[in-house]
């Protein structure tokens, strides 16, 4: 029997029809001209890989600020839509691929990101080109508000010269002279190494070693061997996320904490509830944490909020840094009555956070001639267990106001250039 | 410097009894079926995970005992229904299939038990070093030797003087011909996916209480066992064992002089092998045709 030749048989409809239905659900939504569009934010940030866990906390906060404001109408009486892209943790191709998606296919009007800070940076370079404002919650390398500021571009968090400025005092007083590292091998390890060993050579202190680890090394029994060799006063660990759990894991199981001070500089919630309790020594500083001592004004309100959108668990300062970025954008545009970058920008810059934003003692404010946040360092002690509250891992001591250990603009490299 | 370097040989030996755990599991599995499980990360990962969820109920010991069975048994499932449809093919095909095996285990794994890590410690017993001075060598980390030892010695036993490890062993050089005399080789095949498994969950449930435990822990750990197996030889079980102490050696000594290069170093080993003596230290020649 012969087919004629432009036969449609069953399964050629049905393909085309469950094709069809595909096409309109993986379309982007188009949305028709109404009076008021809302303003459009793009979050290009980690879900996935090993910094999923901070970049989904920075997200909770971000979301949780953006329901906030929308249900006091928005920015400006606009709705705000978070629009939510995966950059994954370490592929900056993908995060830039993103970017451009976010600012050219969906017209974001504000983007955000990167927790890897070599990710934040090559995005920092999309914005700036597009002229989009770009606020960087937990990016932490120097650059971002040094010497490769930009008009565009604003951070949260701590600079690596920050932290150490913060803490090596502390740590010399309390601890000695002699000190021996643990750096990650990358731009992060390498500027937080820097501003330790200035600190620690202006207070007459002296760097036993410095052992370079690879990112993502699972096994640090090598480096801990030489490390005990050099007999130091004080082993500060400066890795972070995952091989700061297993760095301090192993430091534990080889009783090195019994015979040498453990510390180090930047230390986050996330992978202090990932190390079994025996794990948990040493100073450190944070860069917020939600107990605090004294009366914080919208700290507990805050705290019940996010506990209600992450199984009950406590904000982290990654939560914190996500809702403060949503908020920070919110004051701007209202100060400059736009959201027009350049204008916003403006507004932002020497912007003060309120109370019930910053929820820390000190003033909390972006400095203008960098465009950094200056926020406070929680440093205080790691705990093995709560002070009869299991959530509470960290006490703190002091509360360290920001601008008082940030080097001067003129140190920083920054040369900002404000467009015409 | 002397003493230095002794530590880290010792050091080695203990990181590299590991790598050869999980590079053995590898092995059997591209031995006998000709598939390049990069999935094999992932069974470690789910046996850590299923370790953790196991242990309020059974403890650390029962935990130990039933979450790499449990593992294999999720690598039998995947065997029969993903792995199975690759025999015969290019490598490449099962390459790619357990690739994106690795991407869903990860992120499965991170919808069920979170983004952030959890914390694993190990049993009191085990925590004391031996001494001040040999502080490394704490009681886990020669309980994971002991482990690995004692498992290796059975597989070897089970390989050498049981029905189905000489069939495996024949299986692995001619399976033609093995299932021409008779022998069920798809079930021979879906038993050696599940040992090769439950040596990578073993691993897992090993490994938690080392490093932290979360949806990635697999991935630095992959690397290594690939480079055991072409280190020690293709084909080769001895070989892939020799191998895993060799590069956990040459990784510890490297961390002595030149610590960022510790990691690097097991590929520049690799490569060294591939252009002097291709087949590895104990490999046969064409092994892999």
């Amino acid at each position: 029997m012969i087919r004629p030749i432009a036969a449609l048989d069953r399964r050629t409809v049905v393909k085309a029809g469950a094709a069809l239905g595909l096409a309109q659900i993986a379309a982007p939504f188009v949305i028709s001209a109404r009076g008021e569009t809302p303003i459009r934010i793009g979050v290009d940030n980690p879900l996935t890989g090993t910094y999923a866990a901070p970049g989904k906390n920075e997200n909770t906060g971000m979301l949780l600020a953006v329901d906030q404001l929308n249900a006091k109408n928005g920015i400006l009486g606009r709705k705000i839509e978070l629009q939510i892209e995966d950059s994954t943790s370490g592929d900056a191709g993908a995060a830039v691929q993103k970017a451009r998606k976010l600012i050219e296919r969906d017209n974001v009007d504000f983007l955000v990101g990167n927790v890897n800070s070599a990710l934040a940076q090559a995005m920092a370079q999309v914005s700036n080109e597009k002229g989009v404002l770009h606020i960087v919650p937990g990016g932490h390398t120097d650059g971002i508000t040094g010497v490769n500021c930009k008009w565009n571009v604003f951070r949260v968090c701590n600079t690596t010269r920050m932290e150490a400025n913060s803490i090596c005092p502390l740590l010399f007083s309390t601890y000695g002279k002699k000190w021996h590292f643990i750096t990650p091998d990358y731009a992060f390890g390498h500027t937080l190494y820097e501003g330790c060993e200035a600190n620690l050579k202006k207070l007459g202190g002296t760097v036993t070693g410095n052992e370079l680890t690879p990112l993502g090394i699972t096994d640090f029994s090598a480096y801990l061997i030489k490390a005990r060799a050099a007999n130091p006063d004080v082993l500060l660990v400066l890795v972070q996320g995952n091989d700061m759990v297993n760095c301090l894991k192993q430091i534990s199981q080889f009783g090195i904490d019994k015979q040498i001070h453990v510390a180090g500089t930047q230390q986050e919630l996330e992978p202090v509830e990932a190390m079994p309790p025996e794990a948990r020594v040493g100073i450190w500083m944070f860069e917020w944490y939600w107990k605090q001592p004294g009366n914080t004004p919208g700290l507990d309100q805050f705290i019940a909020d996010v506990r209600k959108r992450s199984d009950g668990k406590v904000p982290t300062a990654r939560t914190w840094f996500g809702y403060v970025t949503i908020h920070a954008y919110a004051l701007a545009c209202e100060k400059a009555k736009t959201i027009e970058a350049k204008a916003v920008a403006k507004a932002l810059a020497d912007l003060e956070m309120p109370p019930e934003i910053k929820m820390q003692p000190n003033k909390v404010y972006f400095r203008g001639g960098d465009h950094q946040l200056m926020l406070s360092a929680f440093i205080g002690e790691l705990m093995h267990k709560g002070d009869g509250d299991p959530e509470n891992l960290f006490k703190v001591n002091h509360i360290v106001a920001g601008d008082s250990v940030a080097p001067p603009v003129s140190e920083t490299g920054c040369t900002m250039q404000m467009p015409a | 410097m002397l003493q230095l370097t002794f530590f880290n040989v010792t050091n080695g030996l203990i990181i590299g009894a590991f790598y050869a755990l999980m590079a053995i599991g590898l092995s059997l599995i591209l031995n006998l079926s000709g598939v390049i499980n990069f999935a094999h990360g992932g069974f470690l990962v789910i046996g850590g995970y299923l370790a953790y969820t196991l242990r309020p109920y059974i403890g650390f010991w029962g935990a130990l005992l039933v979450a790499p069975f449990l593992t294999a048994l999720i690598g039998l499932a995947v065997e029969r229904l993903l792995i199975r449809r690759m025999y015969g093919r290019d490598p490449l095909y099962s390459l790619l299939l357990t690739f994106g095996l690795a991407f869903i285990i990860e992120d499965a794994t991170r919808q069920m038990w979170g983004a952030n890590g959890l914390p694993f410690s190990v049993p009191e017993a085990l925590t004391s070093p031996l001494s001040s001075e040999f502080f490394f060598i704490t009681g886990y980390r020669m309980f994971m030797v002991a482990m690995v030892a004692i498992v290796v010695a059975i597989l070897f036993v089970l390989l050498r003087y049981t029905r189905i490890g000489v069939r495996i062993r024949a299986g692995t050089l001619d399976l033609e011909t093995v299932s021409a005399l008779g022998v069920n080789v798809r079930a021979l095949r879906s038993l050696n996916f599940a040992v090769g498994i439950f040596l990578a969950g073993l691993a897992g449930v090993l490994a938690a209480g080392q490093i932290g435990l979360e949806p990635t822990m697999g991935d630095g750990l992959l690397m290594p066992s690939f480079i055991a197996i072409i280190v020690g030889g293709v084909g080769s079980l001895t070989g892939t064992l020799l191998g895993g102490l060799l590069i956990g050696v040459a990784s510890g000594l490297t961390a002595v002089v030149f610590p960022s290069a510790s990691e690097a170093v097991i590929f520049v080993m690799m490569a060294l092998v591939l252009l002097v003596r291709p087949r590895g230290l104990l490999g046969e020649e064409g092994m892999m045709t």
